[in-house]
């Protein structure tokens, strides 16, 4: 009786020693999940990546390759843009990049006097490189170092045949543009009529979307407007759902030739069920890559000088994904 | 009661050492985690006051910009020099995740103190204008400065969330630790309390068992005690008293019987002596009686009755003589021949008393009233009982060292039982004869000659008895008289 009481006793002491022993250690078990203090490395370059719509899959694609190379290159890259398309923030984003002394800005591209004058006077009186990256400004307007991206006149070239093969020589082209075109989109435009100006049966119609002066407020009245179209072209991918959802109100879609360019969201899936003839693939990963490497080079070997004119990532068209 | 505190104290101490760790360790780590709260919420202030700072420059630059006074030039560089040292303090919170935010806020902060300063240059050399324009640009950058302070602190944040995370969950870890250890703690206590009551409590129990033991009289148990505290001490000290009693009860117990011994021999001697006195009844009016009876049958003629009082009144002098002193044994010897005469009175033909002795050994001395008693005994049962009489022989012959006096008869002997029984003296006083028993003369004569071997009893049951008294040719000492006289 005597020994089981002692049995159980001691039973009852080690149960609770064991378990006083785990929550005392479980209490000053001192491994705090904090991250290291200090790295202070000044040579690693701050460089800071600028996009539109940064929740857009090309402008992702794009983070992703510059966030790849930066870890390659020992590059501190900060990605920062702003979610849809607000000029005046994307400014903002710039300003706060240069007056944060960062040691490089790859940006895309705006075609505004804001910007041209950021870059040209904010970030070179920093000593700030930009690069530009996707959409080009005008270099001499810039003062910007290079631009990485898609050639988008020869983009615009690319598009142009594939219409010649699809369509044939005769039809009525509607271009689609922002009512003031950014310079990427001239430069597309451009490429289109370089090769299309050799067809006389063909008619270019630029439509300015949001143009008063031409009545095209809204993608709506562009099918009002020409209904003779056979074609179009989204020089701004943007508009590309938007037309075809109009267009599907009204008849098929089938007949019409309709290209875009990858900046639109909805692009492939367009092209999947056949709504639209083609897209124009740009390299958006390789041109994140290519623009920090770029970078770097320039932040480290300071007197390479870099090609202005830009370095050309690859382009091409997708026809149909199903390959029919 | 140096050990029993000291087992009290020690069953304190731990309790109290107990309690000073947990203490210890809880303060430590409560220390800790108010550090580490501390840190953090330094590091919220400080970058916040960055900030503020930014947004009171902008400010007093535009004070400035206002009134170019001294004082509001002052107020700049102060709250400028404010900010470098913020600045500083700043740069040191950099860790490896808020890295590039942090660095952009510290830039952003520069950035302003330099547009500051160009504006307050410009002011200084006269550019009004340019100093307005660094002005805007100032609270462009001021206003960027708060922007980036709140991706700063959000980083922050996000950081160190899974810190503040961790802390509610040791919070409520320590609660359950607390739980534990009052637990654990309880049972200890119970079991120590238990352990030390146990050792104080045990030996005192023994020990109380141990005295209940005495107190009814068992000392032969030895008193134990397992412990070394005070209670051994107890213990050891009550066992010595308890061997010293045993020893004294013993010693007690010796000491009675010696002196029960002792008294039986003064008995004896009181005994003998006593019936000596009772024979003393107005001895000399018994002696004279005797003389003058006598006298009276002499005159009338009858000689021979003359003659028998003549020897009672012989035997009765020396008796009262003789009885507590040692004699010649001639003259024992002559008051026995008195004694048979009566005797030969008395029996006649049927007593035949036959004396063998050697003349050599008549100067010895012997106790008195020794001889008559063995020689009445013999009559006593050798003759008296049969028809025909008997015959009584009286020997004293020389031996080495004793003279040995022999009484034989021709009676019916008597038994082995009986003869050691008077052997060793223990047989009832015969009621017969003059009263002074065998027993008396064997004892007396052990004592007279310091020695248990004086007597031999040799018998057969119808072959008579022989009785031999041995009497000492040189005595040792003189103890003898000297114990009778004194009594």
């Amino acid at each position: 009786m005597r020994k089981l009481l002692i049995l159980m006793v001691s039973a009852v002491g080690l149960f609770l020693f064991y378990f006083t022993f785990q929550a005392a250690a479980a209490v000053f078990y001192t491994d705090w999940d904090l991250p290291d203090a200090g790295e202070q490395d000044e040579n690693v370059p701050r460089v800071v990546l600028i996009t539109n719509e940064t929740d857009h899959p090309f402008w992702r694609d794009v983070a992703a390759g510059a966030e790849k190379k930066a870890g390659e290159l020992n590059v501190d890259l900060d990605v920062s843009g702003i979610y849809g398309s607000n000029t005046e923030d994307f400014l903002r984003k710039i300003e706060i990049a240069i007056y944060s002394k960062v040691d490089g800005i790859i940006v895309q591209g705006l075609d505004n006097e804001k910007f041209k004058e950021l870059t040209k006077l904010k970030a070179a009186s920093y000593g700030i490189p930009v690069l530009t990256v996707a959409h080009d400004v005008p270099k001499e307007e810039s003062l910007r170092k290079t631009y990485i991206g898609s050639d988008q006149f020869e983009a615009g070239e690319l598009l142009a045949r594939e219409l010649l093969e699809d369509m044939g020589t005769t039809g009525e082209v509607i271009l689609m543009m922002d009512s003031e075109p950014e310079y990427f989109q001239r430069q597309r435009l451009e490429g289109v009529e370089h090769v299309l100006a050799g067809y006389p049966d063909i008619e270019m119609i630029e439509a300015k979307i949001g143009d008063r002066e031409q009545g095209l407020s809204t993608v709506n009245d562009l099918l009002n407007h020409f209904p003779q179209a056979t074609s179009f072209l989204a020089v701004n991918a943007s508009f590309t759902e938007e037309l075809v959802k109009e267009i599907e109100t009204r008849r098929k879609v089938d007949p019409y030739y309709i290209y875009t360019f990858d900046e639109e969201r909805g692009a492939y899936a367009l092209l999947e069920s056949g709504k639209i003839d083609g897209v124009v693939e740009q390299s958006p990963e390789d041109m994140g890559q290519l623009s920090v490497e770029l970078m770097s080079d320039w932040l480290q070997k300071d007197s390479q000088p870099l090609d202005i004119e830009g370095y050309f990532t690859e382009v091409s068209i997708v026809k149909d994904l199903n390959g029919q | 009661m140096r050990h029993l505190q000291k087992k009290i104290w020690l069953l304190a101490i731990v309790v109290l050492i107990i309690m000073v760790i947990i203490w210890i360790s809880l303060t430590y780590y409560n220390q800790k985690m108010q550090d580490q709260y501390n840190q953090i919420l330094e590091r919220y202030l400080v970058m916040n006051e960055l900030n503020m700072l930014s947004q009171e420059t902008v400010a007093s630059l535009n004070a400035y910009l206002l009134d170019p006074s001294d004082a509001n030039f002052r107020t700049i560089e102060r709250r400028k020099n404010r900010m470098g040292q913020l600045y500083d303090e700043v740069t040191a919170f950099r860790n490896t995740d808020n890295e590039s935010e942090l660095t952009n806020y510290t830039n952003l902060t520069v950035s302003l103190v330099e547009m500051t300063e160009r504006s307050v240059n410009f002011q200084i050399s006269g550019e009004i204008e340019t100093a307005k324009s660094a002005l805007n640009e100032a609270i462009h950058i001021a206003d960027y400065v708060s922007e980036m302070r709140l991706s700063v602190i959000d980083k922050e944040l996000r950081t160190y969330d899974i810190f503040y995370r961790e802390m509610i969950d040791r919070s409520e870890k320590l609660t359950e630790l607390g739980v534990w250890l009052l637990m654990t703690i309880i049972l200890m206590l119970l079991f120590f309390t238990y352990w030390f009551s146990l050792r104080i409590t045990k030996p005192l129990e023994k020990l109380t068992e141990s005295a209940k033991r005495l107190s009814k009289g068992q000392f032969d148990r030895e008193i134990e005690a397992d412990s070394k505290d005070e209670t051994a001490i107890l213990a050891g000290t009550f066992e010595q008293m308890r061997i010293n009693i045993n020893n004294l009860f013993i010693e007690t117990k010796q000491k009675a019987r010696l002196e029960a011994e002792l008294q039986e021999s003064k008995y004896l001697l009181k005994e003998s002596q006593l019936l000596s006195l009772q024979s003393q009844i107005n001895p000399h009016f018994l002696f004279n009686t005797l003389n003058t009876l006598s006298k009276k049958a002499y005159i009338e003629g009858s000689e021979e009755t003359s003659d028998l009082l003549v020897s009672i009144a012989d035997l009765m002098r020396y008796n009262l003589r003789h009885m507590d002193k040692p004699t010649a044994l001639h003259e024992e010897l002559h008051v026995l021949k008195q004694y048979i005469q009566i005797q030969k009175a008395r029996y006649t033909d049927r007593l035949t008393f036959i004396t063998e002795i050697d003349e050599s050994c008549l100067g010895i001395q012997i106790p008195g009233m020794t001889l008559q008693p063995i020689v009445e005994n013999a009559i006593i049962h050798a003759v008296e009982p049969s028809e025909d009489g008997g015959t009584i022989l009286f020997r004293v012959r020389q031996a080495l060292n004793h003279v040995v006096i022999e009484v034989e008869d021709n009676g019916p002997g008597m038994t082995e039982e009986k003869i050691e029984m008077l052997k060793d003296a223990r047989a009832v006083t015969s009621e017969k004869g003059t009263g002074i028993g065998f027993k008396n003369v064997v004892q007396r004569l052990k004592l007279f000659n310091a020695s248990d071997e004086v007597v031999d009893i040799q018998s057969k049951i119808g072959h008579g008895t022989k009785i031999s008294l041995y009497i000492l040719k040189e005595r040792s000492d003189m103890t003898y008289d000297q114990s009778s006289h004194s009594g």
